[in-house]
C-alpha cells in the first residue's frame, strides 16, 4: 500500500497536504515550481496531452479555447442548473449534455469529475515525487454545503485519478482540525469558509473527553456558488461597461481578451487587500490604454452585496445551532477571500470578536484533511469530527409534496426508514424519488435519485417493501430495500438525477487506469535515468583524471564493471533496477571519490599562504 | 406512495444472541464482551435501551450528552476504516442508529413522540387534525379574521387593524402553546414516577393516551400559529 495524504480540491486552487510523522504537524507538499498552490485549471494542448495548474493558467491567456478553470462549480450539476454560469464562466459545454455536463476542451468533452480527476493526478503525482512512493489513498475535501450529488462526483473524480477516497471532509471543518491541533481550542467555534467560488459556514463545539477531542458540528450553511470569482465578475461588469463606454470596444467573453483583463483585475484585487489604491491596465490595441485607479473604498463598496451574501447563511446556522453571536467563543477564517479587510471586518462585527487568521487561509483546510488522513490511516484516534448532512433528505409523497426523513444538520451516519406499498390492485412498481432540500414542495428541492421498487401483483397496500435512506460519514446517500414478507433483501437501482452511473465511470475508469498507474513509473524512471546520466558523467571525468597513485587497477575495472551494468538498466524501463545499479556504482566509487576530496581539498589549499588561515 | 408519514424512529436489527465472530454469549450493548467485536443492532431495541437508559422522559441533557459523545467515540466509522467490510457495516449501522437516536432523544418533544409511536400508541400523520372543543369558539374567531385579512388584502385595502388583531390572536394560541408543553411536561413527570413506582398497565397505558391527547392539541394550535404568521407576513 501507497502513502496517504489530504486533499483540498479548490475552485481556484487545489492542494495537497500530509501528516509529518517527524513533526507531528500537517505540512503541505510543494509542486515543481515551489508552491504548494496548483492553480485548478486544465488545458490540452495540440497533441491531445492535457496540461494542468500553472502551465495551464498561462495558457487562459493564449489558448482560452482549450482551457478550463473553476470547474468545481460544475461538479453534480445538469446542464438546465448552469445556465447562470454560463454568462460568466466561458464554459464550452457539449451539446451532447444531458443530465451530466460535459465540456468540451480541444477535441474532446469530458465530464467535471473527470477534469477534477486531472487536478487530482498532478497532485497526486506532487507527493510521489516527494516521497518517492506511490500515493493511493487520500482524504479530499468538499464545501459542507455541497449536496449530494456533488459530494459524489467529488468521490468519481478521486476514483478516475486512481485514489481511495478514505473520506470526504468538509471544508470548514477540515479547518476546525487544523486549528485545533495548532491552538487546543474549547467551546464554539464558527467557521467562515469564504473560498473561489463556494461559501461555508459552520458552528462547531469542541468537546474535550477523556478518549481525546471531539469537534461535533452543529449547524452549517452556505452558498455553493459564492465567492472570489463573483468579485472577480463584479470588478469584470465595471471594466467591461466602462472600456465599452470610453472606447466602444466589446469584449469577447471567451476570448483571450477577457482572459487578460481577467488577470489584471485579480491582480488589482489582491493588492487592495493590503493598498489603499491600485491601478488597473488593460491595451487595447490601436484604441489604446484603458487605465482605471480604483481606491479601496470603492472596491468595497462595490463588493458589499457579495459580502453581505454571506451573513444570511452565518445567520440561519447559528440559529440552527441555537446560538446567538456572543455565545461563539472563536471565529476563525478560511478561504483566499477572507483577505479581504470588509470580508474580515463583517465577520469580526457580527461575531463581536477579532476572527482568527494565524494559519494561511489557502493551507488550511488542505492540512486539515491530512490530519483527518492520518486519523483514518494510523488508526490511532486522538480526534474525532462529528459532521452533519447540510440538508434535509426528503421523498416525494402524493402531490408534490416533500415528507422530510432526515433533517438538516444532522449528524451523520444519520439514517431514515420508510415502509411502502402499493395503491392500486396488481401494481407491480412503485416510484420513489428522493429529493434534498429545505421546500415544501419536490419541484423546489434538489432531485437526487428516482428508482423504483418492483413487486409481485397483488391486491392493493398488501405490499410491504421497507427501504432504508443512510447517509454515510461522507455525507453520500446510501439505499437498501427488504421486502418484509419474503423476508428478501430488494435490488435497488438507484438512478441518480445528475451523476455518473456505476457503468459509466467503469468505462471512464478504463480509459483513465492506463496513464493514472503509468504516471508514477514513469516519472520514477525518468528520475532514475536523470540521477544515473549525471553520476556516470561524473565518474567517467573522475576515472580520466585519477592517475595509478589514485585508483588502483582492480578498483577501475570493478567501477567500469559497474558503470556497463548501469547503462545496460538503463536502457530498459525498470527504475528499481536502475536504482540499484546507481546505488551500486555508488558503493564501487566511494573509495575514489575519498580520495578525491581529500585531493581537490589540498589542491584548494596549495595557492594559499598561510596567513590567509 | 409512501404507506405512512415518516418513520423514522423505529428501531431495526438481527435477532443476536451469541457473537458473530466468538460465538460466545453477547452481553455488552455494543460490543461482545469476551472479543470486543462491534455486534449487530439486536431487533426491537429502542433509543431509550441504546443508551442504556429506562423509557423515562426526563433526561438530563448533559448526561445524554456524555453518553452521546463516548459512544461515538467507540462506534463511529473512523475506528473500522481498516476492518473488514461487515465490521465498516455494522459500524455504519450502529453509528447511524446512535445520531438517530441522541437527536431523538435530544428534544423533549422528540422524545415523547418517540416513546408514544415506539409503544404503538401513537402514529404520527394518522390523528386527524380535528380542532381540541375548548379552542372551536377561538378558531372559528380567527379563521374569520383571516378570510377577511386576505379579502382586504386583494382588494387593495387597508390591513393594519386585522393584522393588529391577528397577531394578538396569534399571541394567544402562543401562550396557549407554553400550557401545553408545561402540561406535557407534567404528564412526562408522572410517568416517570409510575415506571419508578411499578405502576400497572392500566394507568400506564391511561397516562400514554392522556399524552397522545395532549400531543395532538400541541400540535393543531402549531399549525394553526404557523398559518397566522405566514398570512401576516404574507400581508
Amino acid at each position: 500500500m501507497g502513502r496517504v495524504v489530504g486533499i483540498d480540491l479548490g475552485t481556484t486552487y487545489s492542494l495537497v497536504a500530509y501528516m509529518d510523522a517527524q513533526t507531528g504537524a500537517p505540512k503541505t507538499i510543494p509542486g515543481p515550481y515551489g508552491s504548494s498552490l496548483l492553480p485548478s485549471v486544465v488545458s490540452v494542448d495540440a497533441k491531445g496531452k492535457i496540461i494542468v495548474g500553472e502551465d495551464a493558467r498561462d495558457r487562459l491567456l493564449t489558448e482560452p479555447e482549450l482551457t478550463i478553470y473553476s470547474v468545481k462549480r460544475l461538479m453534480g450539476r445538469g446542464v438546465a442548473d448552469i445556465q447562470d454560469e454560463l454568462r460568466i464562466f466561458p464554459f464550452r459545454i457539449d451539446a451532447k449534455s444531458d443530465s451530466v455536463i460535459r465540456v468540451n476542451l480541444g477535441e474532446k468533452s469530458f465530464t467535471p469529475p473527470e477534469i477534477s480527476a486531472f487536478i487530482l493526478r498532478e497532485l497526486k503525482s506532487w507527493a510521489e515525487a516527494y516521497f518517492k512512493e506511490p500515493v493511493d489513498r487520500a482524504v479530499i475535501t468538499v464545501p459542507a454545503y455541497f449536496n449530494d450529488a456533488q459530494r459524489q462526483a467529488t468521490k468519481d473524480a478521486g476514483r478516475l485519478a486512481g485514489l481511495e477516497v478514505l473520506r470526504l471532509v468538509n471544508e470548514p471543518t477540515a479547518a476546525a482540525l487544523a486549528y485545533g491541533l495548532h491552538k487546543q481550542k474549547r467551546g464554539h467555534v464558527a467557521v467562515y469558509d469564504f473560498g473561489g467560488g463556494t461559501f461555508d459556514i459552520s458552528i462547531l463545539k469542541l468537546i474535550s473527553t477523556t478518549e481525546g477531542d471531539i469537534y461535533q458540528v452543529l449547524a452549517t450553511n452556505g452558498d455553493t456558488h459564492l465567492g472570489g470569482d463573483d468579485i472577480d465578475n463584479a470588478l469584470m461588469d465595471l471594466a467591461r461597461r466602462e472600456i465599452q463606454a470610453k472606447f466602444g470596444v466589446e469584449l469577447d467573453s471567451r476570448g483571450e481578451d477577457v482572459q487578460t483583463l481577467r488577470k489584471s483585475l485579480i491582480r488589482a484585487k489582491h493588492e487592495l487587500s493590503s493598498a489603499q489604491k491600485t491601478l488597473i491596465e488593460y491595451p487595447l490595441g490601436a484604441k489604446g490604454m484603458y487605465i482605471r485607479e480604483i481606491k479601496r473604498a470603492e472596491f468595497e463598496n462595490l463588493i458589499r452585496p457579495i459580502v453581505a451574501r454571506t451573513m444570511t447563511p452565518a445567520k440561519l446556522a447559528l440559529a440552527d445551532a441555537k446560538l446567538t453571536p456572543a455565545q461563539i467563543d472563536e471565529a476563525v477564517l478560511v478561504g483566499g477571500s477572507t483577505r479581504i479587510p470588509l470580508v474580515q471586518k463583517t465577520v469580526g462585527e457580527f461575531f463581536e470578536r477579532t476572527p482568527h487568521r494565524e494559519l494561511d487561509p489557502d493551507e488550511v483546510v488542505a492540512l486539515g484533511a491530512a490530519v483527518q488522513a492520518d486519523i483514518l490511516e494510523s488508526g490511532v484516534k486522538t480526534m474525532l469530527l462529528l459532521d452533519v448532512t447540510p440538508l434535509s433528505l426528503g421523498i416525494e409523497t402524493m402531490g408534490g409534496v416533500i415528507a422530510k426523513i432526515i433533517p438538516r444538520n444532522s449528524t451523520i451516519p444519520a439514517s431514515a426508514q420508510e415502509m411502502f406499498t402499493t395503491g392500486v390492485d396488481n401494481q407491480t412498481a412503485i416510484d420513489v424519488h428522493i429529493l434534498q432540500g429545505e421546500r415544501e414542495l419536490a419541484k423546489d428541492c434538489r432531485s437526487l435519485a428516482r428508482f423504483q421498487l418492483k413487486t409481485p401483483p397483488a391486491p392493493a397496500g398488501l405490499a410491504r417493501i421497507e427501504v432504508k435512506f443512510l447517509i454515510d460519514a461522507n455525507g453520500i446517500l446510501q439505499v437498501a430495500a427488504k421486502d418484509l414478507r419474503t423476508d428478501e433483501k430488494h435490488v435497488v437501482e438507484v438512478q441518480p438525477s445528475y451523476g455518473l452511473n456505476d457503468t459509466e465511470i467503469e468505462r471512464m475508469l478504463e480509459e483513465s487506469i492506463d496513464f493514472a498507474e503509468q504516471d508514477f513509473a514513469e516519472r520514477q524512471v525518468i528520475e532514475a535515468r536523470t540521477e544515473a546520466d549525471s553520476i556516470l558523467a561524473a565518474t567517467d571525468k573522475a576515472l580520466k583524471n585519477a592517475g595509478s597513485s589514485v585508483v588502483t587497477a582492480e578498483e577501475r575495472v570493478a567501477i567500469e564493471k559497474s558503470e556497463a551494468e548501469l547503462r545496460t538498466a538503463m536502457k530498459g524501463s525498470d527504475y528499481k533496477a536502475m536504482r540499484e545499479k546507481i546505488d551500486a556504482l555508488n558503493a564501487a566509487t566511494e573509495h575514489l571519490a575519498e580520495v578525491l576530496m581529500n585531493g581537490a581539498l589540498s589542491t584548494a589549499l596549495k595557492g594559499k599562504s598561510l596567513d590567509e588561515f | 406512495m409512501p404507506l405512512s408519514q415518516p418513520q423514522t424512529k423505529r428501531a431495526e436489527g438481527v435477532p443476536v444472541t451469541s457473537c458473530w465472530n466468538c460465538k460466545g454469549a453477547v452481553s455488552g450493548t455494543h460490543f461482545c464482551g469476551a472479543c470486543g467485536k462491534i455486534q449487530p443492532l439486536p431487533a426491537g431495541m429502542d433509543y431509550f435501551a441504546f443508551f442504556g437508559l429506562p423509557r423515562k422522559l426526563t433526561i438530563e441533557p448533559a448526561a445524554l450528552d456524555g453518553q452521546f459523545h463516548m459512544l461515538s467515540w467507540k462506534l463511529h466509522p473512523d475506528n473500522f476504516v481498516r476492518a473488514s467490510e461487515f465490521e465498516r457495516n455494522l459500524s455504519l449501522q450502529r453509528s447511524s442508529e446512535l445520531n438517530d437516536a441522541y437527536r431523538t432523544l435530544r428534544e423533549p418533544l422528540s422524545r415523547v413522540e418517540y416513546l408514544l409511536e415506539f409503544l404503538n400508541v401513537r402514529k404520527e400523520g394518522t390523528t386527524k387534525q380535528q380542532a381540541p372543543p375548548e379552542l372551536l369558539e377561538e378558531v372559528f374567531e380567527l379563521n374569520e379574521w383571516l378570510d377577511e385579512l386576505r379579502e382586504t388584502r386583494t382588494s387593495g385595502g387597508e390591513v393594519a387593524l386585522l393584522r393588529g388583531r391577528l397577531d394578538a390572536a396569534a399571541g394567544n394560541f402562543q401562550a396557549k402553546l407554553t400550557e401545553v408543553d408545561a402540561e406535557l411536561a407534567a404528564l412526562g413527570a408522572q410517568w416517570d414516577a409510575a415506571l419508578d413506582s411499578g405502576a400497572d398497565e392500566a394507568k400506564r397505558t391511561a397516562l400514554l393516551t392522556r399524552m397522545s391527547e395532549v400531543l395532538n392539541r400541541r400540535s393543531y394550535i402549531r399549525n394553526l400559529v404557523d398559518g397566522v404568521q405566514q398570512e401576516i407576513a404574507a400581508a
